[in-house]
């Protein structure tokens, strides 16, 4: 079917030589469970093909997408594009197509939506809630498998495939008579990384936490231990700025900082599509080729993210990284040391509704959830009410102290616009200075 | 299409079956895109076809959508949408259920002044062009960009129960930004601001003023970096519509979307500081504050002849004089909060499972016009245009910030200020509100982006609004 679509596609193609294309066929499916209350909120199987086609020709660009694209509809939309181009303004900044010819090695993946079907997950869940209800917990949570092959093919020969088959595997338990709320997390591709038995251990050992007593604390600056799943998004948003885009826009907090010292030693950030434990992606979505890219290499700028528009557009070195693969590579603490070494500060299990104030100075606003502890002389002692912080992200990484010696991998979905699961890996990481500016008085 | 609803709805009208609705949305979308001045992008979708289908089985909602018709793909979505109900009845203990309702027969068709489906390519490129010419970058405007997102969706939706109705509507979103730089700092402004979107088509290029007003925008942007900070503590705030349309939207909208009240978007979303027992007690706001959800009006995107579950297009009261009196709901919900259903149930496309959503959410006016307003407030601050917005996952907590502020002194506007932010409690914060304008200053605000659900859906929806007061509103934000 797929080789029927892209083989009529450059047929037609082949009648205008004037023409430039790029186009991405989707095969993509999503088997979506989501609880609530221990019990079923709903399970939803979604299954599209689709074809995003862009024609270039000269300096004026045409795009158009088509769900369930059997031959009649890309016939049409070529006619309509034939008709339009002509009329369309040139673009001076055109700049020509992929030329990255190089090719992974095809690596199909199991497709999990097959192999984690709805009774697997929900004996899974089963186990869980039995645990989490002998503490007084009920869950809620999401646990969803998509598979993908994408086909990216353009005019300048370049033809390639890739499969992905991500997991995200998200347990929140909400206490029944406070609703103290602790997450736990698994994302990757692989399920056979999963071990039940370690994963409920993790979980029940954050169940005995949150029956602590409930308190606020007061605005001011904290010494925290954020869990690996704040790094990672902290990260995230701190990769804005390593775009050649954000660069383009002189709105980069690393814009004038390559070679330059702009964290600790300790840090390291790398874009690492091998590393075992990532969602990884043999391809940008141009196809360019996706390696590992070193970012931050121990505290000193190294490389912003750029693909094949910006590296002509701004001169930046082209290496088709899109940030997709983050890792903050972990360091020697272990975690028992790291809260013993916190005379009077917080533990943040996760964030809520982050958002640039500034982002040229990477200044945020957020709120923490699912899990927000005071540590008091090196011992968790008591759940916070969920807080407000507003600080720069800059300034937080500058201010780790220390990292744990191992990474864990946080799935993301995209719920903005296609539904994609993306992941990044990062440790627990201690922060010498974090603000909280108020408190939500709700947990 | 209806033929096609009737036919998969004959497959689910069984016996074990308690309820069956299906959907299919047709849509079509263009994205024209200018940065600095030219067009780097006409993106086209057009006659996109999306079903999904939902059963109610042993009290569990399964559900199936495809964007394939084939009979095949038609089967496989009832089969699955089955399956998905009976293999997630195995991890349930309460079972959804709600009254039947009178079947509806409806037909609906709004159609724009100016459709941009059918308007010439060059006129509508010509017309952006001009603007994208306008805010071209130079001096210390670096980057600038406009866009217009068109949209038309046609609807059709029926049930087990005998509801058989269609829906046809054109919405736009047309903004463009400035963002200025000296070197050190940025700073950007938009317009019309953040919640663009309406009902209607090209028309609401004419209807904002792009032309009359990319000048304002790019000196404001170029003043804006030599602008102060607000230094004070706490401060009266007019907020004008298009912000105030964000903060109703996620301070009130959310906060009374009564599925988070039972836990269904604590994976995602979050869920409310609302309590079943606060409906008919809580003081939300002062006296002038009446809040109500309407899909009836058809000037705004969440209008609809029957929600996405069959639910007759409504006007209801949320918030009356200042008390909390209703929530918006699904059919079950309703049922479990002893309400009758809101119609405001929607998916964003045929293949999405829909959920409680905001259809056309307002806050009622009241009297006088914003130069009044001004004109009466002593020291104060006039915001608007979002730049920031967050909330905590109760929402309870927030903090904004837009990206201009005009400082306000005996009643005049003295001048700007940069990124003024402000923090609130929810409820605080309403019982601050001590003015809202007239009917002459009241408007739909529109966003084509409220994010909810999980695989995420991104919906269309309208907030009516005009300025509003609040009185010592906390503003020493800083990180």
């Amino acid at each position: 079917m797929e080789n029927d679509i892209v083989r009529h596609l450059s047929t037609k193609l082949s009648s205008y030589p004037e023409w430039k294309h790029h186009a991405t066929l989707l095969d993509w499916q999503s088997d979506f469970y989501r609880f609530y209350n221990s019990e079923t909120n709903y399970n939803i199987t979604k299954r599209n093909l689709s074809l995003d086609v862009t024609l270039y020709k000269g300096k004026r660009s045409f795009s158009f997408s088509i769900d369930d694209p059997a031959p009649a509809k890309i016939d049409r939309s070529l006619a309509c594009a034939l008709a339009i181009i002509d009329s369309l303004p040139e673009d001076p900044d055109f700049v020509d197509l992929e030329t990255d010819q190089t090719v992974k090695p095809a690596k199909p993946k199991p497709n999990n939506v097959e192999l984690l079907n709805l009774d697997s997950k929900i004996s899974i869940l089963n186990e869980i809630s039995r645990v989490a209800d002998k503490h007084g917990f009920d869950l809620f949570g999401t646990f969803i498998c998509n598979y993908q092959h994408t086909r990216l093919i353009n005019s300048n020969g370049l033809d390639k495939e890739q499969w992905a088959s991500p997991i995200y595997f998200e347990v929140k338990a909400v206490r029944r008579s406070n609703q103290v709320t602790v997450l736990q997390t698994f994302g990757g591709e692989r399920f056979d990384r999963f071990d039940l038995h370690d994963w409920m251990a993790e979980l029940e050992h954050k169940l005995i936490l949150a029956g602590l007593e409930v308190v606020d604390v007061e605005p001011g600056e904290y010494e925290v231990i954020l869990a690996p799943r704040c790094a990672a998004e902290f990260l995230q948003y701190l990769s804005h700025g390593m775009s050649a885009h954000s660069y383009d826009q002189k709105n980069s907090y690393f814009q004038n900082s390559l070679g330059q010292q702009v964290f600790p030693p300790n840090i390291t950030i790398r874009d690492d599509p091998e590393d075992e434990d990532i969602i990884s992606f043999d391809y940008n979505d141009d196809g360019h080729v996706y390696r590992p890219l070193t970012l931050v290499d121990q505290g000193v700028f190294q490389n912003f993210l750029c693909g094949n528009y910006y590296a002509y557009k701004t001169g930046l070195r082209k290496n088709g990284n899109t940030g997709s693969c983050l890792v903050l590579q972990s360091g020697d603490a272990d975690m028992d040391s790291m809260i013993r070494s916190v005379r009077k500060g917080l533990y943040i299990s996760s964030l809520h509704y982050m958002n640039f104030i500034n982002p040229k100075e990477t200044t945020v606003t957020g709120l923490t959830r699912d899990g927000t502890f005071l540590i008091e002389d090196g011992v968790i002692t008591k759940v916070v009410n969920n807080l407000r912080y507003t600080e720069k992200i800059a300034r937080i990484f500058e201010s780790i102290t220390a990292l744990e010696r191992q990474g864990q991998t946080t799935p993301f979905s995209g719920n903005y616009e296609f539904f994609d699961i993306t992941s990044s890996k990062t440790p627990h990481v201690l922060v010498s200075k974090f603000n909280i500016t108020s408190s939500t008085r709700t947990i | 299409m209806k033929h096609k609803i009737l036919e998969i709805l004959n497959k689910l009208n069984t016996p074990g079956i308690t309820f069956a609705d299906a959907r299919i949305t047709r849509t079509d979308q263009e994205h024209i895109y200018f940065q600095n001045g030219f067009m780097r992008g006409y993106n086209s979708s057009l006659d996109s076809l999306a079903l999904g289908i939902r059963v109610l089985i042993d009290g569990c909602w399964g559900f199936a959508g495809t964007r394939q018709f084939s009979a095949a793909s038609i089967e496989r979505t009832i089969k699955k949408a089955t399956s998905n109900a009976v293999h997630g009845s195995k991890f349930q203990k309460h079972k959804v259920a709600f009254s039947p309702i009178r079947p509806v027969l409806a037909d609906q068709d709004c159609r724009p002044d100016l459709n941009p489906f059918q308007m010439p390519t060059d006129e509508k490129i010509a017309r952006l062009q001009k603007i994208a010419e306008l805010i071209k970058p130079r001096n210390q405007i670096v980057y600038s960009y406009c866009y217009g997102v068109f949209f038309r969706q046609e609807k059709y939706y029926g049930s087990t129960e005998g509801t058989l109705t269609s829906q046809s509507y054109f919405n736009a979103l047309p903004t463009m930004s400035v963002l200025a730089s000296d070197g050190n700092q940025v700073q950007s402004r938009t317009w019309p601001g953040h919640f663009a979107a309406g009902r209607g088509g090209f028309e609401l290029f004419d209807q904002h003023g792009f032309e009359a007003n990319t000048q304002r925008i790019m000196k404001e942007a170029v003043d804006l970096l030599s602008a102060p900070g607000v230094d004070d503590e706490k401060a009266d705030l007019i907020i004008g519509g298009g912000h105030l349309a964000l903060q109703l939207h996620e301070s009130i909208g959310h906060a009374t979307e009564a599925d988070r009240i039972f836990g269904m978007e604590i994976s995602y979303a979050g869920k409310t500081f609302i309590k079943p027992e606060m409906i008919g007690s809580l003081r939300y706001g002062s006296d002038v504050i009446n809040v109500y959800s309407d899909s009836t009006d058809s000037r705004g995107l969440g209008s609809h002849p029957v929600d996405d579950e069959g639910v007759p297009g409504r006007r209801i009261d949320i918030i009356k004089n200042g008390i909390l009196v209703n929530q918006q709901t699904s059919r079950d919900i309703a049922a479990r909060l002893g309400l009758q259903p809101s119609s405001n149930m929607r998916a964003s496309y045929g293949d999405d499972f829909p959920l409680v959503r905001m259809t056309n959410l307002c806050l009622a006016p009241a009297s006088g016009s914003l130069d009044d307003l001004i004109a009466e407030t002593e020291k104060g601050y006039l915001v608007d245009f979002t730049k920031t917005w967050s909330i905590d996952d109760n929402r309870n907590n927030f903090q904004f910030t837009t990206e201009i502020g005009w400082k306000i002194k005996n009643g005049r506007i003295v001048g700007i200020v940069k990124e003024p932010t402000y923090y609130g409690i929810t409820t605080e914060f309403w019982n601050a509100c001590d003015r809202i304008c007239g009917p002459q200053e009241w408007k739909y605000h529109g966003t084509f982006h409220c994010g909810k659900g999980e695989p995420g859906q991104i919906m269309q929806l309208s907030h009516g609004v005009a300025p509003a007061r609040f009185r010592n509103v906390v503003v020493n934000v800083k990180a």
